[in-house]
C-alpha cells in the first residue's frame, strides 16, 4: 500500500504533468495564430476545396436522376456536411511529421532525459495547433457562408458542431500520432501517413456521408473512429438531433480513450526499441 | 554534351538515389498505390449511388485520374525538382548551378526524383488499360494528353516556383498553388461552370491539363488539338518568360532569401 508521501508525490507530478501538457497546448495554439499567413493559406485552401465539392454535390442534386441515390440528398445539399467535415480534417496538425522528425533524427532522447513525458508534451501541442487552425478556418468557413447567402440549419446544429468538430479533431490528431510512432519501424511514414488518410476519408465520410454507403459498407464505417471523427460532426448539419448529439459524444469520448491507449502502448514498444536496438 | 545530354545524366542519377534505399523505395510506391486505390474506390461509390454527374460516368472520371496520375508521376520521377523549387531558389541554391555553363531551368528540375511518383505511374498506366474504356487505337492520343497535361503541369509549377524570384513567402504559395491545380484535375469537368470555369482554364489550368485532353480522347476534333496545342505552347512559353526574367533579378542580387 502507497504511502501517504507517495501519493502526494504521485500528485504532485500528475499535476505538474498537466500543467506542462497545458503550456505546450497553449503554446500551440499562440504559434498557430502568430503564423496568421501560413492559418490565411490554410483557410484559403478550405475556400477552393469548398468550392469545388460545392459545384460537385450543386450538379449531383440538380440532376436528381431517377432510380440514383441523388433523391436522398437532403433539400439544402450536402454543402454545409462537407463545411464540416472538410473543417475538420484540414485542421489536424501534422504530428506524424513532428514524430517522424524527433524519431528519426534522433532528436527523441534529449527529452527522454527531462521530467515532463515527452509524447504529452507532443500531443497536447499539436492539439493546441490544431484548436488555432479549427479557429482560422472557422471563421473562413462563417463569413464565406454568410457572404454566399446559403440556406442555414438551426443555430443549434453549429453548438452541436462547435462540441463535436474539437473533439473530433482531437480523434484526428490521435490517429495520427499513431502514424507518426510507426517512425520507430519505418525510415518515413509518409507510406502509412496516405494510406490512413485515405481509409480516414473513406470510411469518415469526407466527401458523402456514410449514410449514403451500401448498408454493409455503412456498418462497417459507422464503427470505425474515423466516423466518429468527422461523419458524426457532420450529419449534425444534416440532420441536427439532440440524441445523435449524445450518441455522437459518447462515441467520440470512448474512441479517445481507446486511441489514447493504443498510442502508449506503440509508444511504450517503439520506446523499448530505441533503447534496445538504437534508430 | 549539350543541354538535353547533362539533364539526362542528372536525371538518371537522381533516380539512382531515390532506388537506393530499396526497403523505403518500396514502401513509398507501394503506399501510393493503396492511396490511389482508396482515391478510385471512394469515386466508385459514388458513381455506384449517383450513376453520372453532368455526363460523366465512373469510365470518363478513370481517364482523368488515370491521365492526372501519370501527368504527375511523369513530372515527379523525371523532373521532381519542381516540387520545391521555390524553396530551391530562397535558399539561394542557384548559385552553383550559375557557374556551370549548362542550363539552369533543366537542372533545377533533374535535382531531385521522387519516389511514391512510381506509385502513381503504375496505377495511371493500370486505370487507363482497365477502368478508362480506351482502346489501343487511341495510344497515339493518350501520348499527346500526357506530353500536352504534363508540359502545362510543369510549365505552371515553375511559373508559382518562379515568384520567389520576386517574393519571400512564395514558398508556400508555390505549393499551394500546386496542390489547388491538383485539386481541380481531380473533378469531372461538368461540375465547374461561371468563375470556376474560368480559373480552371486560367490560372489552375486543370481545364487544359486533363480536362481539354479527355475531351480529344472521347469526341477527337480538330478544334479540341489546336486548342491543347496551342495551350502547351502558351503556358511553356510564359512559365519560360518568368523563370528567367526572375533568373535575370537573381543575378542582380534582387531576390528575397527565405
Amino acid at each position: 500500500m502507497p504511502s501517504t508521501t507517495q501519493t502526494a508525490r504521485a500528485d504532485l507530478a500528475f499535476g505538474g504533468t498537466l500543467a506542462a501538457a497545458w503550456s505546450a497546448f497553449a503554446l500551440g495554439v499562440r504559434r498557430n495564430l502568430a503564423n496568421w499567413p501560413i492559418l490565411m493559406g490554410r483557410a484559403l485552401f478550405y475556400l477552393v476545396a469548398m468550392t469545388v465539392l460545392t459545384a460537385l454535390w450543386d450538379k449531383v442534386a440538380s440532376q436528381r436522376l431517377a432510380g440514383t441515390l441523388a433523391s436522398s440528398l437532403p433539400n439544402g445539399g450536402l454543402m454545409m456536411y462537407v463545411g464540416v467535415t472538410e473543417w475538420i480534417t484540414l485542421s489536424v496538425a501534422s504530428i506524424h511529421l513532428r514524430l517522424e522528425d524527433d524519431i528519426r533524427m534522433g532528436l527523441l532522447e534529449p527529452h527522454l532525459l527531462r521530467p515532463k513525458p515527452y509524447l504529452v508534451q507532443k500531443i497536447a501541442e499539436s492539439l493546441g495547433d490544431t484548436l488555432g487552425r479549427l479557429i482560422g478556418i472557422g471563421a473562413a468557413a462563417l463569413l464565406a457562408l454568410v457572404a454566399t447567402g446559403h440556406a442555414l440549419p438551426p443555430l443549434i446544429a453549429f453548438v452541436y458542431v462547435a462540441i463535436l468538430g474539437p473533439l473530433g479533431a482531437a480523434l484526428g490528431v490521435l490517429i495520427y500520432t499513431n502514424v507518426g510512432l510507426a517512425a520507430f519501424w519505418v525510415r518515413r511514414v509518409l507510406p502509412p501517413y496516405i494510406i490512413v488518410q485515405k481509409i480516414w476519408f473513406l470510411l469518415g465520410g469526407l466527401f458523402a456521408p456514410i449514410s449514403l454507403y451500401p448498408l454493409w459498407f455503412y456498418h462497417l464505417a459507422v464503427g470505425s473512429p474515423f466516423a466518429a471523427s468527422i461523419f458524426l460532426p457532420g450529419n449534425q448539419m444534416i440532420a441536427p438531433s439532440a440524441t445523435a448529439f449524445g450518441e455522437a459524444l459518447i462515441a467520440q469520448i470512448v474512441w479517445i480513450v481507446l486511441l489514447s491507449g493504443l498510442t502508449a502502448l506503440i509508444w511504450r514498444a517503439g520506446l523499448r526499441k530505441v533503447l534496445r536496438e538504437g534508430v | 554534351m549539350n543541354a538535353i545530354t547533362t539533364y539526362g545524366a542528372n536525371m538518371t542519377a537522381a533516380i539512382r538515389t531515390s532506388l537506393m534505399d530499396r526497403t523505403n523505395f518500396i514502401l513509398n510506391s507501394f503506399g501510393m498505390v493503396l492511396n490511389d486505390i482508396f482515391f478510385l474506390l471512394l469515386w466508385y461509390m459514388f458513381f455506384a449511388g449517383f450513376r453520372q454527374v453532368g455526363g460523366w460516368g465512373l469510365h470518363d472520371v478513370a481517364l482523368l485520374l488515370g491521365l492526372i496520375m501519370l501527368v504527375v508521376s511523369i513530372s515527379g520521377v523525371f523532373f521532381g525538382g519542381y516540387r520545391d523549387m521555390a524553396a530551391t531558389i530562397l535558399r539561394g541554391e542557384i548559385d552553383a548551378l550559375l557557374t556551370q555553363p549548362k542550363g539552369v531551368l533543366l537542372r533545377l528540375l533533374a535535382r531531385e526524383s521522387i519516389a511514391t511518383a512510381w506509385g502513381d505511374l503504375v496505377m495511371g498506366i493500370w486505370m487507363l488499360i482497365t477502368f478508362a474504356a480506351l482502346s489501343w487505337s487511341e495510344l497515339p492520343l493518350v501520348l499527346l494528353a500526357l506530353v500536352c497535361g504534363t508540359t502545362i503541369y510543369l510549365s505552371c509549377a515553375i511559373a508559382y516556383a518562379s515568384l520567389a524570384f520576386w517574393f519571400a513567402g512564395a514558398r508556400s504559395f508555390a505549393r499551394d498553388l500546386t496542390d489547388f491545380m491538383l485539386l481541380f484535375s481531380s473533378y469531372p469537368g461538368s461540375i465547374f461552370s461561371g468563375m470556376t470555369k474560368v480559373i480552371a482554364y486560367t490560372l489552375l489550368p486543370a481545364g487544359f491539363i486533363v480536362l481539354t485532353p479527355v475531351a480529344l480522347l472521347r469526341a477527337p476534333t480538330l478544334a479540341s488539338f489546336a486548342i491543347l496545342i496551342g495551350a502547351t505552347l502558351g503556358y511553356a512559353s510564359i512559365a519560360a518568360l518568368l523563370f528567367h526574367l526572375g533568373l535575370r533579378r537573381y543575378r542582380q542580387g534582387l531576390v528575397p532569401t527565405g
